[in-house]
């Protein structure tokens, strides 16, 4: 592996969290005018008021907050939630496995449709399934995710009840491992096909593109000559080049992956860290909010770094270097 | 540039701006108005519901030739002059019976303000509490009439909204969801548009600058772009709305923060080449100024880019602000699609299974999106023919 | 042991019909070294692909390619597949990327041992280091990634690549270009040193008459599809007699009088 290539990519990440933790700290403290008249309820008597900001570090010079703010975050003490008076810290972490699991499984699903429908379409070019890859793909750019979802759930949860309405478990809860988990699933079904839907479509355009054109490319002729069985041409030479520009979309999904998310959880009501940062926004909850953000932007980023280094592994031009480069 | 107005989108997008800025003037009344029941379905939906209707109610009463299911709220309003001796009996006379709805008494004016969704009006007639009060007082089709004994003088006004009210219904507070969609036009088109030019100078101004000044400044600014599109951006946005403020401009500002990115970075490009070409080299050995240079070449060069961007980036901007607003991180006074969306999912919809509340404004935001892609790729294609072919080949 | 008789191939387009080649009748014997000349859009290259049967769909071909006795453009995709490169093998031209990108040059090499002649791994891999040695390059250069290679390098490779499945008929569509002069000379002596060595019989496609001249035994040239004259080198050069052969010769030796 090419080292300086791989420290670069790790430094280029650091260097955006660092970013993120900065413009967190700018937003929560600075931006407001007085920290204290914003984070802290204005009917407070002054004595508690001060008793608030020595509590929240408030009354140190603002370069120690810093420091403190910045040991806090790295270290994800995060303090009380204004709203459930627990620590911020544990409710993060009791939401974290569902967005990730959403995250994940969306992706997944709409990443495996997508490429599978889009090497469909670039074999098949001018039949039927290249102009419903062409269509979706723009379609669902224009298409808000949430009204599609809102509309599913009126579909498919209300007029066909064959979904629930809302939330991410049964109440009262079923017992036994087997049918939580059932239950769990049940409940993420809808939310995960919906953003599945969504997002398919942009993959497929993308795939169908990137392939119709390594499709005439010479070595894909050449691979053809050699006598090797259509598979292998299509899915050993013209896909595996075609993998690093997947991985790079893959990357750059990230971000409005994480957004997604965060209003699937709402229209959902889903226990996870989007409705809990939602919650802490409008209740004026600021740890909370500044944290979820800082957890939000934090899979981007650590995401984006394993996306970096996939793209290393499966395009050897990046990993060894040579003359192209 | 005529050949841009025969496009059937712009065509279209010409009708919803002047429906949106002008409707609103031409329709009278505002929007919060209500004006008819709760979640009542569109006219054309559903026969069976009866439509709104409104009886004036003189000293003779008033008879109802009643032939759909119950109306939705049964509303006396109005004033009753009578001899302070004499007793005042309001008669509801059913197929099924007589009702008294009141008896008046003791006093020579009688203001009514009745509803039958009161819980004093259900007890006092004896009617279940949970439950429509109109189904007891609608048992079936027939003749109905509406009695007063007693009065010297009678200007009341019976109200039935029934269940179809308005082209496209009501929502939860029985506002017309069609007047509110024209009102919305405006929300979404304002800040889209102006959320995106906002955007888009901010990238002109830093992609010129940027390709034009080079060295540190540059590579601030690069960095600063890769930083910002590798961060969720709906998360900061929300942070943002809580912290600033919901307003229409703090909105659009918030927007504008978060799109410049993708401009600047072609601007910048579109510079650099630009920069190194032989004519601009040619123009630098004539002693032509930066300024002069900028003004003249680049500027005009990033133009129509700059138009197909704005107009490409258009949907981001309306479907973003429809998301915040969707999140209930809008101004509640501000009608927008997204504001709609999150009322009929914050209030009810699904449990009344009111489709009407959801399909129109999600269609409006999903036809705006269209409207507005289908023009940038077509600007896009004018300036760079090759795109087109290319989209196809 | 090669039998082209009366070929026609007509390209279907949107643009149009293209008749690329019209009625060639060719013969090639086992051993030779046949040298196929012709300006661009002379029909050769479509030839080739004709060879292998890798036309583009849609496009019409008539006559018959007996190669050993048995008609290629009648067979099936699969029976096909056995033909190409067991027995008719191609060296690309020099400035395509004729190798997979991602792809390791032993990987490409041991992936049609192994699908035509049934290997395992690491006899795959001896036979690679084995085959590259042969053209004369470094074993080690098994482990490098095209991007890695220079074009001369990277001509050689695809030249063991050829020889992997030891074809009875090598096509060459114009091995040289894109190379330097030095480079080219190489490729061609390794190419005739093979001829000898192996008995293979070798197509040489290019629109490089003197090139052909001096390695090939005898000479085809073509002209809008269909073929001017067919000779040995020194017939063709001496005495040519379809006037597109005789502009072909009076440009050769313009050429050579102004160097």
């Amino acid at each position: 592996m090419n080292r300086r290539w791989f420290w670069g990519r790790i430094l280029s990440s650091i260097g955006v969290l660092a970013a993120v933790l900065v413009l967190n700290f700018i937003l929560f403290r600075i931006m407001p005018g007085d920290a204290v008249g914003t984070i802290i309820d204005p009917n407070f008597s002054p004595e508690a008021k001060d008793r608030l900001r020595e509590l929240y570090g408030l009354d140190k010079p603002l370069l120690e907050q810093f420091f403190i703010y910045i040991r806090q975050m790295l270290t994800f003490s995060f303090g009380l939630s204004f709203l459930s008076r627990k620590p911020v810290w544990d409710e993060l972490l009791s939401r974290l496995p569902g967005t990730l699991f959403l995250m994940a499984s969306s992706m997944a699903f709409s990443a495996v449709i997508g490429i599978w429908l889009g090497i469909k379409a670039a074999l098949n070019r001018g039949r039927l399934a290249e102009r419903i890859v062409l269509r979706a793909g723009a379609i669902t750019a224009s298409f808000p995710g949430f009204f599609v979802q809102l509309v599913l759930i009126m579909l498919l949860a209300r007029t066909f009840p064959l979904f629930p309405l809302r939330g991410s478990v049964s109440i009262p809860q079923p017992t036994g491992a087997v049918s939580v988990t059932l239950d769990y699933l049940w409940h993420m079904a809808l939310p995960v096909i919906s953003l599945t839907l969504m997002g398919f479509g942009g993959w497929a355009l993308y795939v169908r593109n990137l392939m119709v054109k390594a499709l005439g490319e010479d070595f894909v002729l050449m691979a053809r000559a050699r006598g090797l069985s259509e598979g292998r041409v299509i899915y050993g030479h013209a896909f595996r080049t075609i993998l690093p520009p997947i991985i790079t979309i893959l990357l750059m999904s990230v971000p409005g992956l994480v957004s997604g998310a965060v209003i699937t959880e709402s229209v959902f009501s889903l226990h996870g860290v989007g409705t809990f940062l939602l919650e802490a926004v409008s209740g004026h909850d600021y740890p909370s909010a500044g944290a979820s953000f800082y957890m939000l932007a934090l899979i981007t980023v650590i995401s984006n770094l394993l996306a970096d280094i996939a793209y290393g592994i499966a395009d050897p031009r990046v990993r060894v270097g040579g003359r192209d480069q | 540039m005529t050949y841009i107005l025969r496009r059937k989108s712009v065509i279209l997008l010409i009708c919803i701006f002047f429906a949106g800025f002008i409707g609103p003037a031409l329709m009278g009344g505002h929007p919060s108005d209500v004006v008819g029941a709760p979640f009542a379905r569109p006219v054309w939906w559903n026969s069976q519901l009866p439509l709104s209707s409104e009886y004036s109610v003189g000293n003779d009463g008033a008879v109802i030739e009643w032939k759909k299911l119950p109306p939705e709220i049964f509303a006396l309003n109005g004033k009753i002059t009578a001899d302070p001796g004499s007793r005042v009996r309001i008669i509801w006379s059913t197929t099924e019976g007589d009702m008294l709805l009141d008896t008046l008494e003791g006093s020579g004016i009688y203001w009514i303000n009745m509803d039958g969704r009161d819980m004093i009006f259900k007890q006092k007639l004896g009617l279940p509490l949970i439950g429509k009060s109109t189904e007891h007082l609608f048992p079936s089709n027939g003749r109905y009439e509406i009695r007063i004994e007693g009065a010297s003088e009678t200007d009341l006004i019976l109200s039935l909204p029934g269940g179809r009210q308005g082209l496209l219904g009501t929502d939860q507070r029985g506002r017309d969801i069609l007047t509110l969609l024209i009102y919305g036009i405006r929300t979404s088109l304002t800040v889209g548009i102006s959320a995106t030019l906002i955007a888009s100078l901010l990238g002109l101004g830093l992609g010129l600058a940027t390709g034009y000044i080079g060295g540190w400044f540059d590579s601030a600014v690069m960095r600063a772009v890769d930083v910002l599109l590798s961060i969720p951006t709906l998360p900061i946005m929300m942070v943002l709305a809580g912290l600033w403020g919901k307003g229409l401009w703090q909105l659009v500002l918030i927007l504008s923060i978060f799109s410049w990115m993708g401009t600047a970075r072609s601007v910048r490009a579109l510079v650099l080449t630009v920069r190194e070409s032989p004519w601009v080299e040619g123009l630098r050995a004539l002693g032509a100024g930066r300024g002069y240079i900028l003004w003249r070449h680049l500027v005009p060069e990033a133009a129509p880019i700059l138009l197909a961007n704005v107009a490409l980036g258009v949907p981001g901007a309306i479907l973003a602000e429809a998301g915040l607003a969707f999140l209930g991180l809008s101004d509640p006074r501000l009608i927008s699609w997204g504001r709609m969306l999150h009322e009929a999912h914050s209030f009810g919809a699904f449990t009344e299974g009111a489709w009407w509340l959801l399909v129109p404004p999600g269609l409006g935001i999903v036809a705006l999106c269209l409207i507005f892609m289908d023009i940038g790729r077509y600007l896009e294609e004018k300036i760079d023919p090759r795109l087109g072919s290319a989209k196809n080949a | 042991m090669l039998d082209i008789k009366d070929l026609w191939v007509r390209y279907n387009s949107i643009g149009g019909v293209t008749e690329a080649v019209k009625g060639v009748s060719l013969c090639v014997e086992k051993g030779s070294f046949t040298g196929l000349v012709g300006e661009s859009g002379s029909g050769k290259s479509t030839m080739m692909m004709a060879l292998l049967g890798l036309l583009p769909p849609r496009t019409e071909v008539r006559g018959k390619i007996l190669f050993n006795g048995t008609d290629i453009l009648g067979m099936s995709d699969s029976a096909m597949r056995d033909i190409r490169w067991k027995e008719i093998a191609l060296v690309p031209q020099g400035a395509q990327n004729s190798f997979t990108p991602v792809m390791k040059i032993k990987s490409h090499i041991m992936e049609v041992l192994r699908v035509h002649l049934g290997m395992s791994l690491d006899d795959a891999e001896t036979e690679t280091a084995r085959l590259l040695g042969e053209v004369g390059l470094d074993p080690g250069i098994k482990e490098r990634y095209p991007h890695e290679l220079s074009g001369g390098q990277k001509q050689r490779a695809s030249i063991a690549l050829a020889l992997a499945c030891s074809p009875s008929l090598l096509l060459a569509d114009e091995p040289t270009t894109a190379l330097d002069v030095i480079v080219q000379a190489e490729i061609l002596e390794l190419l005739s040193n093979l001829r000898r060595t192996k008995g293979l019989s070798i197509i040489l496609v290019t629109h490089d008459l003197p090139l052909a001249a001096t390695v090939c035994d005898r000479l085809v040239v073509m002209k809008d599809g269909s073929i001017a004259e067919i000779g040995t080198p020194s017939e063709i050069v001496n005495e040519p007699k379809h006037p597109h052969t005789k502009d072909l010769v009076r440009e050769m030796f313009r050429q050579r009088d102004k160097k």
